[in-house]
């Protein structure tokens, strides 16, 4: 899932201090799940924004509203009311939440409440991990199922580096090495010949290097 | 009732289930009859057969905010005090099995009073009359 985090409240205020009349609008799929940006989470944040000691003048009003994707303008501009009057949209979804509502609603403004952060998983109770960076060219096949390109900080296909040792990665003691990871995989699965195998320079064009990416697709043309 | 719902437009043409991403949607077709079938569980409300029904049939909205479902209902316990809502006659039970003690219901403001009664009761300075005559 897409996970984020709350931007420091002082920058949440000082992005609206403009706005009198602001909806917080909060997103209830991933975000919901992270637990950053879903109705809790748009309801504290409302409570906490209209403290005075934030505001020399008075605070603003705030509304709030939930949708189930942010990230599906044809919903949004069918479901999602705006309160009259409303000046400014703060988002507690994940970029491509804020640009869908910023596309869709054009003459007003629409603030990002939260850093999205990575594509991750929920590894234990209110821990998520960074899984995938969203190459566009999947290697876990080759990697026994453990991403080298999201979850080594070097992004080596044919690890584990100098850095390694112990299991864990010189950047920090408590981030496991994934080459290890790698490695142990393997081996689990009997399969540890593969290992000896050299990986190829990655194409990397279809990462971010070739631009913003596109997907056509319609439902059911897999396989005709 | 059903979340997903339709309204009298729907013809039955299953656009909505051939295109359902999460395969949420099904039909069955019994005697003279075609019934369409929704699963809640598989559905992940992306509004897809909303997107895609010819007929503006599928009213999308009750699946974006629908009513609350009673789960349970069990037998509240409330301060004796003053009345404010604890928790369930079965929550206690747990407590007191836990605790191996009953478990006085006061709300946590009642709690510290009566702590302070009791205190003020047994504190030396009160089982010291001598002391409080001076």
């Amino acid at each position: 899932m897409i996970v984020g985090k709350l931007k420091p409240i002082e920058e949440i205020v000082s992005s609206v201090s403009e706005f009198k009349n602001i909806l917080i609008l909060s997103c209830g799929s991933c975000v919901t799940v992270c637990l950053s940006g879903g109705d809790r989470e748009a309801q504290a944040l409302g409570r906490e924004i209209i403290q005075d000691k934030y505001h020399k003048q008075d605070p603003p009003t705030i509304k709030l509203d939930t949708i189930q994707r942010q990230c599906e303008r044809d919903l949004i501009k069918t479901f999602l009311e705006i309160p009259p009057g409303t000046d400014a949209i703060l988002s507690t979804a994940c970029g491509a939440g804020v640009q869908t509502l910023a596309e869709t609603f054009e003459h007003l403004p629409v603030i990002p409440a939260l850093n999205t952060t990575f594509l991750g998983a929920l590894d234990e109770p209110g821990v998520w991990r960074e899984k995938c960076q969203g190459c566009g060219d999947c290697v876990l096949t080759q990697t026994a199922g453990i991403c080298p390109v999201s979850r080594c900080a070097k992004r080596i296909f044919n690890g584990p580096c100098g850095g390694s040792s112990r299991g864990k990665c010189e950047i920090d003691s408590e981030v496991d090495c994934a080459w290890q990871l790698i490695i142990d995989r393997l081996k689990t699965l009997g399969r540890l010949d593969d290992y000896e195998k050299i990986s190829p320079p990655k194409d990397w064009s279809s990462d971010r290097s070739g631009g913003p990416r596109k997907t056509e697709r319609a439902a059911n043309d897999y396989f005709r | 009732m059903s979340f997903f719902q339709v309204n009298n437009k729907c013809n039955g043409c299953l656009a909505c289930v051939q295109n359902c991403p999460a395969t949420a949607l099904s039909y069955r077709d019994q005697g003279e009859k075609r019934k369409l079938l929704h699963n809640m569980t598989r559905c992940a409300r992306c509004g897809n057969c909303w997107r895609v029904c010819p007929q503006d049939a599928v009213e999308f909205q009750h699946l974006l905010s629908g009513g609350w479902d009673d789960v349970a209902t069990m037998d509240l316990l409330r301060c004796v005090v003053c009345g404010e809502p604890l928790y369930t006659m079965d929550f206690s039970y747990t407590l007191s099995e836990k605790l191996d003690k009953d478990v006085e219901n006061l709300c946590p403001l009642h709690r510290k009073t009566r702590a302070m009664d009791t205190w003020k009761r047994v504190s030396p300075e009160k089982t010291k009359p001598e002391e409080a005559e001076k």
